[in-house]
């Protein structure tokens, strides 16, 4: 892990994972109500963030993302279940950063509405501060967990057939 | 498996020697005041694949829409990406801007810069500058993935399930009958006709009700396309729209088996009406007293009360005095109602008990002349055409009306001196200066509100809210995607509603609603198939080994299955994603080994892509990942 000091020159580059029905329009709210945030969150629009595997999000930190926040639907998924199991993937994929040494703070699961201003705005602020203070994203370990978890989706396979 | 420095998963190759089309709008300025347009167009033509990148004032202006159309032909674009507002507002028209330029609609990217860029980073310009290019970058990193995709085209069922032989689903039934297309009507009681066989007049033509269900009844009997089930339900319902398959169960035969009826039908409309707010015990006195009565038990007993009678006679005793109390079980108020069983108020107008109220206490008021009548409202609500004469009529007619506040409902008692005396109605009246009255009647109407109908088809699990996935509002009843622009629809393709099932209606309205579901129910079966939109899931058939992972995290029946193909001589196992079944949510992608199921759209290897287009070194040409 890095040392808690500050980095002051460095900006973080943030991944925000928008739902389409939820956080993705929320975001435009934000927009449309001329509020202002870092123009260092990046928001990529997704049907659900259930259709991303936890190599995904590794790849991105091994890419030089450096936070990822999963703005999603909450309980009003329109999907059966699929929130369920994004929450399911996401505490594994918690569990993979904190054993092999990535903040956990890097990653953070939240649900946002289609109004949701204010929450939207903190926690892209919050997550913002949090990663100016851990610094860029340790490149290295990303790949390296990575390829750990490739193997294990290809390992969950072999070992139900 | 191969581990290179860049591609630890095997990934297909990205689509090479691409001529892609970039298109930055200034949106007048809401764009280009804050984002270095020409900075952005300029970065853009160094991103790969970009053949060209132009800047407009507006983008989805007409001349705007002609340079994509146009530079399809003359520059041989193969893929478009536009930066311009939300992909809310103009995602669909680039989309057809693309098609009419001869490309497939899909070979497009939309980038907010705008309510996600400029109006967010209006005091960074230099920042909302690189991140327009950036989210340009990922787009056209993207578009390196993407491949055409085709609308879904099913088989279109020309038969229309009804449900409910009200008179919502009466009209529905007979006007879709008329336009040649074959209707299933399942009613759920013994007979059609619904609330309105125990209806006295309808407001405003004072028609006998009977007479307006007689009318449609023959109507719907005598047409040879219209099956009718009596006492009969929905009770398991699958598929989709132009491919729904139902099964109806019927009443119990002589050997105690219910009678199930299979069927196939394109598009299913829900009029199960309504049922009166029942009273608990006690409000109001409601059963306790003989003298308490709903609404419609004394529209029944009016009805059956002896025109030639000299004087009112309720159970076999005289009335000289009826109170009418207006918004029982609507309008309820949190903390001074008793919440539902449910836990929820009925916080809703009911809309319709003003007027019938009113139409009642005339009626009374008419043939007993000597009969004292009393009206207890919090407001009058006679907001449809020809119902304010009512309230004109009533107040000639020397009704007299009371107003009393929603947070002090009146009180009836029981005189306890003498219990067989009349009742004793006590209240504040507001049309004075709130004077509290005590005031003596032989008979209390409340006038009860609506509640939804469809707890009589079931509850919980097997309601057909459930069975249908129809959405329902605070209120309970049916919620339709939009209440102006997208009347009598739901959220689920092919199911429509009509009548007071969506919320409390009159007459007029909901035979307006079930004239308007049944319009586009028939608009549904001008094509002999259904169109859905490309975005569910798809598998490639060249990466799928059949390991049946994606199937573990279906939530939808009969979406996804693993099916026997021949394959170079070998019969193996494959992913097989039903078309009409899928709704596109990618648990499935997420766990295949192989990414040979993905959502069509959305992979996770444009996603990757887009990833790589946010971090590249903006200042070189990027690699294509």
């Amino acid at each position: 892990m890095n040392s808690p000091a500050p980095h002051a020159a460095f900006t973080p580059r943030i991944l925000v994972l928008a739902t389409e029905k939820c956080a993705y329009p929320g975001a435009d709210a934000v927009g449309k109500a001329h509020q202002e945030y870092g123009a260092n969150a990046y928001v990529l629009r997704v049907p659900s963030p259930v259709l991303l595997p936890e190599d995904f999000y590794l790849r991105s930190y091994a890419r030089g993302i450096d936070g990822i926040l999963i703005a999603a639907c909450g309980s009003d998924c329109p999907y059966r279940g699929a929130y369920d199991r994004l929450a399911a993937r996401i505490d594994r994929l918690t569990l993979r950063l904190k054993e092999g040494g990535l903040a956990t703070a890097r990653l953070r699961l939240t649900a946002i509405c289609t109004v949701c201003i204010k929450a939207y705005l903190k926690e892209v602020g919050q997550l913002d501060q949090t990663l100016r203070g851990l610094g860029p994203v340790q490149r290295d370990i990303a790949r390296q967990l990575w390829e750990a978890s490739l193997q294990d989706l290809r390992a969950a396979v072999s070992t139900a057939a | 498996m191969p581990s290179s420095d860049t591609q630890p998963v095997a990934q297909p190759t990205p689509v090479r020697d691409l001529r892609i089309g970039v298109y930055i709008c200034r949106c007048g300025g809401n764009i280009s005041d804050v984002v270095d347009v020409e900075q952005v167009a300029q970065a853009s033509r160094h991103l790969p694949g970009v053949a060209v990148a132009r800047i407009h004032t507006f983008m989805c202006s007409d001349p705007g829409q002609q340079a994509i159309s146009e530079d399809i032909q003359k520059e041989k674009l193969d893929r478009v990406v536009v930066a311009s507002c939300t992909p809310f507002l103009h995602e669909l028209t680039f989309r057809g801007a693309v098609a009419r330029g001869g490309l497939n609609p899909y070979l497009y990217e939309h980038v907010n810069i705008r309510e996600q860029c400029s109006w967010a980073h209006k005091h960074d310009p230099a920042g909302a500058t690189a991140k327009a290019t950036r989210l340009i970058a990922a787009a056209v990193g993207k578009l390196h993935h993407v491949r055409p995709l085709d609308q879904v085209h099913l088989p279109n069922h020309r038969k229309a399930l009804v449900i409910g032989g009200g008179i919502a689903g009466l009209k529905a039934a007979a006007d879709l009958a008329a336009r040649g297309i074959p209707v299933l009507l399942v009613e759920a009681s013994d007979r059609l006709g619904g609330r309105l066989n125990d209806w006295g007049r309808v407001f405003p033509s004072e028609q006998p009700a009977r007479d307006l269900v007689a009318r449609l009844v023959d109507q719907v009997r005598q047409e040879a396309r219209i099956e009718i089930l009596l006492q009969s339900q929905l009770t398991a319902v699958t598929g989709f729209i132009g491919n729904f398959q139902a099964t109806i169960t019927g009443p119990l035969g002589p050997a105690g088996q219910a009678h199930t009826t299979q069927a196939t039908v394109g598009v299913i409309i829900v009029a199960t009406g309504f049922a009166p707010y029942v009273p608990r015990d006690g409000e109001f006195l409601y059963r306790q007293s003989p003298r308490v009565v709903t609404l419609p038990d004394f529209i029944r007993g009016l009805g059956e009360a002896d025109p030639q009678a000299p004087s009112l006679l309720w159970q076999g005793r005289a009335v000289r005095s009826v109170a009418f109390i207006h918004c029982v079980g609507s309008r309820q108020l949190d903390g001074v109602h008793e919440p539902q069983p449910d836990g929820r108020i009925n916080n809703y107008c009911s809309r319709v008990c003003c007027t019938t109220t009113l139409q009642q206490a005339l009626a009374v008021k008419r043939q007993f002349p000597g009969v004292e009548v009393f009206d207890l409202h919090q407001d009058i609500r006679t907001y449809g055409r020809g119902h304010e004469d009512y309230y004109i009529q009533a107040s000639q007619a020397g009704v007299v009306f009371f107003r009393y506040h929603g947070d002090e409902p009146p009180v009836v008692q029981v005189d306890p001196a003498d219990p067989d005396a009349a009742l004793r109605l006590q209240f504040k009246d507001y049309l004075t200066w709130g004077e509290e009255l005590i005031l003596p009647v032989d008979l209390v109407v409340l006038s009860v509100g609506m509640t939804p109908g469809n707890a009589l088809v079931g509850d919980g699990d097997h309601s057909l809210a459930q069975m249908l996935k129809i959405p329902t509002g605070e209120d309970r009843f049916y919620q339709e995607i939009h209440p102006k622009l997208r009347p009598v629809e739901v959220s689920v393709n092919g199911v429509l509603l009509a009548g007071a099932a969506q919320g409390p209606m009159n007459i007029q309205e909901a035979l307006s609603a079930a004239g308007a579901a049944a319009a586009k129910a028939s608009a549904m079966f001008v094509k002999d198939d259904v169109e859905l939109h490309p975005f569910i899931a798809a598998v490639d058939p060249e990466l799928c080994e059949g390991t049946g992972q994606c199937l573990t995290q279906c939530e939808y029946e009969g979406a996804l299955q693993l099916v026997e193909q021949e394959i170079a001589g070998q019969t193996v196992r494959r992913a097989q994603v039903n078309p009409g079944l899928c709704v596109g949510c990618g648990a499935c992608a997420a766990v295949c080994p192989h990414r040979a199921i993905n959502v069509n759209g959305w992979t996770v290897d444009q996603y990757d892509a887009m990833v790589d287009g946010l971090v590249a070194d903006l200042a070189q040409p990027a690699a294509v990942a």
